[in-house]
């Protein structure tokens, strides 16, 4: 039953979850983007919030839901509005799944550009809010190299657009940037504009193990000069080569340099040979087709556990080597986007919240010390207050305070939850 | 020579009074007298920038050389409620440095030191009065590059390319500013010193740094940039493809974009600009071609041949020819070498063929191109003037260059009339107004053509949000109701 009264929490289960054991205090599904515009108009003059959904895969993500309000589910809005594949851009609405996209695109040897866990759930609009992206982001870089336009339901109900559907283009503030990696702040994500590439048609993964992280280090350092030009680049320590491995052969229990290339048959196979000739290493090589998109996979679904405690410290490249070392391998199972200094880390089990905190902030210190810093992406909503999970806070949150005091001075979208607003509360 | 560009926005008002002695004494107090100009003699030079048309000559320009120098005079500016502006080298075509109202501009070329090259974690740190060619430059021996490469980067400063999202020729492949800048340490409209982002991707918060890339100056002042660096290509092809017709030579890069080759550029030149790049720069283009493609290619070695010769084939698809293969391993090689100066000086070579012309910056989906070459070519005719074209063909990004004698009035309300029509008909094809030159003063009266009133009164509660008071880089990027320049209708008559 859809209620009105915003102030207080509805008992479970509400109108369904908003994360963190919290409960909707109503729940829509708009088919159009009129109907989410008197979603969000009416919300406002309840003085509630509004939470949009898509997958509900990161319903967790963040800090809990900061007053009642209602889900607003986007997945109705899934439409293909533009797809000139000579353009090699895509126009979708935000609710599409990233898999529905991905076959799409499919029918013209093109794929999306950044790696999204989940897919068959995963939408594009969530992947977006969420700035989610996996190992291929070396070479292809991040949702907010690929999007190029962006259109918004504001919190006074009206759909903004910013950027557009060409390639390069200057005009207005970059709202598809502002609005990627947001979490729903700022607004709704309705529909998006993508850039896209041609599939390649060869992949190879070099699996590479050694029994400490320093050798391994000098061979991610030696690729920065090598004629070898990856498209992802990937550490492991023991037990995260342990935790991903499916594939009989290869090595485990050893700290794994991966390597992923792609392109055509002729320079896969000649970049395979040359990071041979250049490391004079042995390492397996995993491409048959049936097996090197599963491992691929695989070293993407790692950074959603499951686990009791994930997270995601952000490096300079060249210290990713000494932070995964200094971690206890018994406690932590790690993985690097080595070549882009980000770490991974899922906690193994057993742990307590006092551990976790204690584990959390040694490692944030490193971290943070380095110029970076340690977002927690999941643990229980008991242990958040005490484990930050925004990390340190930064001397620009102030500047991005401005921009949501602008685009949502009521804090309608999304409250409570995301970098910064822990200081908000108190 | 004048080099006009469309969409005038002729202000009736733009007073150049003469700064109080008090601003210029308390500027003097802060940047010392060797940083501070403000004799009407000195300070003509900067009355505008590569946007010629508009001018407005500050009340003074002030030379800081360090970031507490900005802060103190942004903050000053703000005390005395003087509007003020920054400016790099002064390359903006889209008169992204004027300031319509008088004020005082931040000169920030003193500002024009590497800082910092860090080859293992690829970034450097900037000033950003550092010329772009400079930092590849000191990059030499690294194996790295920076990758936005502007034809005007013998020229044109990092921290204006920050300001306008600048693009050029690789672009096609690397991405744009944006896609290459980590963080920036900002002096806010305000004066306060905030970093933006940093050395370490991925902070937690929103991506401010992908907000401030393209802020034309209305948010604050960049004082250090740090920038991601790029590995330089292993190999590459650079062909020149030979077409006798322009329909053809676009329709080429279209082909070449479905084909799923993504090429590292693919720039276009029309016999006009051929013709006069020959003349200036005797690289041996053909002089009978009515158009030629430099499309380039860069990967692995082992994969080049074969996607040549995919383009080859889609070439001469299109009754084209490829005239040079040239093949090569750096950037230093000096055929490569001197077919892009060849391209990267074109502008400065049209001079040879018109004493005065307007170069427009609009955008297409890359399979429009041969309607809006069509197009083109029947607005030449229509307005009775040459158009020649050079221009970023593989992203869609045109730069039609219109030639018009300015001692002709009828010339050149007919030349502002062609570029108006021209942008409009780039919106049409579902592009925009500018893909790279920003919109600055010159454009601001087309972005109601561009985007809705709810999208213009989202980014206007932005730059209000950031720029309260409007005194940094006033009328500029966003149309904020109430100026000068948004009451007057696009393709106003250029002053005599």
């Amino acid at each position: 039953m859809i209620s009105d009264d915003r102030s207080a929490w509805p008992d479970a289960p509400g109108l369904g979850p908003l994360g963190d054991g919290r409960c909707a205090s109503a729940a829509f599904r708009p088919k159009t983007v009129a109907e989410l515009a008197d979603v969000v108009k009416a919300e406002a003059a309840l003085g509630g919030a509004i939470y949009p959904q898509g997958g509900r895969l990161a319903l967790d993500y963040g800090l809990p839901p900061g007053r009642p309000g209602a889900a607003v589910d986007l997945t109705a809005l899934a439409d293909v509005v533009d797809y000139p594949h000579a353009d090699m851009t895509v126009t979708v609405q935000a609710g599409m799944t990233v898999a529905a996209l991905q076959a799409l695109l499919d029918e013209h040897r093109q794929r999306l550009l950044f790696e999204v866990p989940e897919p068959d759930r995963a939408t594009i609009g969530g992947a977006l809010a969420t700035a989610v992206c996996g190992p291929r982001r070396y070479g292809l870089g991040r949702p907010r190299d690929s999007i190029i336009g962006v259109s918004f339901m504001t919190a006074a109900g009206v759909e903004v657009d910013g950027g557009g559907r060409v390639v390069k283009n200057v005009a207005g503030y970059d709202f598809p940037k502002l609005l990627t990696g947001s979490l729903g702040t700022l607004g709704v994500i309705t529909q998006a504009t993508l850039k896209v590439r041609p599939k390649p048609t060869a992949s190879a993964l070099i699996w590479l193990t050694a029994p400490t992280v320093e050798p391994l280090d000098a061979h991610v350092a030696a690729l920065n000069a090598s004629s070898v030009r990856p498209t992802a680049v990937e550490l492991l320590n023991p037990s995260a080569a342990t935790h991903i491995v499916g594939l009989p052969g290869l090595k485990t229990r050893l700290w794994t340099l991966v390597v992923g290339i792609e392109g055509d048959p002729d320079s896969v196979a000649w970049q395979v040979d040359e990071f041979r000739r250049e490391t004079g290493a042995d390492f397996e090589v995993v491409r048959d087709e049936d097996e090197v998109e599963p491992l691929w996979a695989g070293l993407l679904d790692f950074q959603t556990g499951p686990a009791p405690l994930v997270c995601s410290a952000s490096l300079r490249p060249s210290r990713v080597a000494a932070f995964l070392a200094g971690l206890d391998p018994e406690r932590w199972a790690a993985k690097a986007h080595a070549g882009d200094g980000v770490v991974w880390l899922n906690a193994l089990e057993g742990w307590t919240e006092d551990q976790a905190v204690e584990a959390v902030e040694s490692a944030r210190a490193v971290a943070v010390r380095d110029g970076g810093n340690l977002v927690v992406a999941y643990c229980p909503t008991a242990w958040k207050p005490r484990l930050r999970v925004w990390g340190e806070p930064r001397g620009d949150w102030a500047f991005g305070r401005k921009v949501k005091q602008a685009l949502d001075p009521d804090g309608l979208m999304n409250p409570g939850r995301f970098a910064g607003e822990e200081a908000l509360r108190k | 020579m004048v080099r006009l560009r469309p969409i005038l926005m002729e202000c009736e008002a733009m007073p150049t009074t003469a700064a109080d002695a008090s601003l210029i004494a308390e500027l003097t107090e802060l940047l010392g007298e060797e940083g501070v100009i403000h004799r009407h003699d000195e300070r003509v030079v900067f009355e505008c920038d590569g946007y010629v048309i508009d001018k407005a000559m500050p009340d003074v320009v002030a030379f800081p050389t360090s970031t507490e120098q900005v802060a103190a005079v942004v903050k000053l500016c703000n005390r005395r409620g003087v509007p003020f502006v920054p400016r790099g080298a002064g390359t903006s075509l889209a008169a992204g440095t004027l300031l319509p109202e008088g004020g005082v501009m931040i000169n920030l070329t003193r500002m024009n030191r590497v800082l910092e090259i860090d080859v293992r974690d690829r970034y450097a740190v900037v000033e950003p009065g550092l010329i772009n060619v400079w930092l590849t430059e000191a990059l030499a021996g690294t194996g790295l590059h920076y990758a936005p490469d502007p034809s005007s980067q013998v020229a044109c400063t990092i921290g204006g390319n920050v300001a306008t999202n600048a693009g050029g020729p690789h672009t096609l492949k690397y991405g744009v500013t944006t896609n290459h800048v980590r963080g920036v340490e900002l002096v806010t409209t305000e004066g306060e010193v905030v970093w933006i982002g940093g050395l370490v991707a991925d902070q937690p918060g929103y991506d401010l740094a992908g907000l401030l890339v393209g802020h034309e100056g209305t948010f604050g002042v960049v004082t250090k940039i740090v920038v991601g660096l790029s590995r330089n290509p292993e190999a590459g092809r650079t062909l020149l493809a030979v077409f006798q017709t322009i329909d053809d030579s676009v329709s080429a890069v279209s082909d070449i974009v479905a084909a799923g080759i993504v090429p590292a550029a693919v720039e276009m030149i029309d016999n006009l600009m051929i013709r006069a790049v020959e003349e200036a720069y005797h690289f041996g283009f053909p002089l009978d071609a009515e158009a030629v493609l430099i499309i380039e290619i860069d990967g692995i070695e082992a994969a080049l041949d074969r996607e040549a010769r995919a383009i080859t084939e889609i070439v001469q698809a299109r009754d084209g020819r490829i005239d040079r293969n040239i093949a090569w391993r750096t950037r230093k090689e000096p055929e490569y070498k001197s077919i892009w100066k060849s391209r990267k000086s074109a502008f400065g070579a049209i001079g040879r063929v018109s004493p005065t012309f307007c170069t427009q910056d609009g955008v297409v989906p890359r399979t429009a191109l041969p309607q809006i070459l069509r197009y083109m070519g029947e607005a030449s005719k229509r307005y009775g003037l040459r158009i020649a074209n050079v221009f970023h063909a593989g992203d869609g990004n045109i730069h039609p260059i219109i030639l018009f004698d300015e001692k002709d009035a009828d010339q050149v309300k007919r030349a502002l009339e062609a570029s108006r029509d021209i942008l409009a008909e780039c919106i049409r094809l579902g592009g925009s107004v500018s893909g790279e030159h920003g919109i600055g003063a010159e454009k601001i009266a087309m972005m109601p053509l561009l985007f809705s009133p709810d999208d213009l009164a989202a980014m206007a509660a932005l730059h209000e949000a950031l720029n309260p008071g409007g005194l940094c880089s006033p009328h500029k990027k966003i149309p904020m109701g109430g100026h000068c320049v948004e009451q007057v209708a696009p393709g106003r008559h250029a002053p005599a």
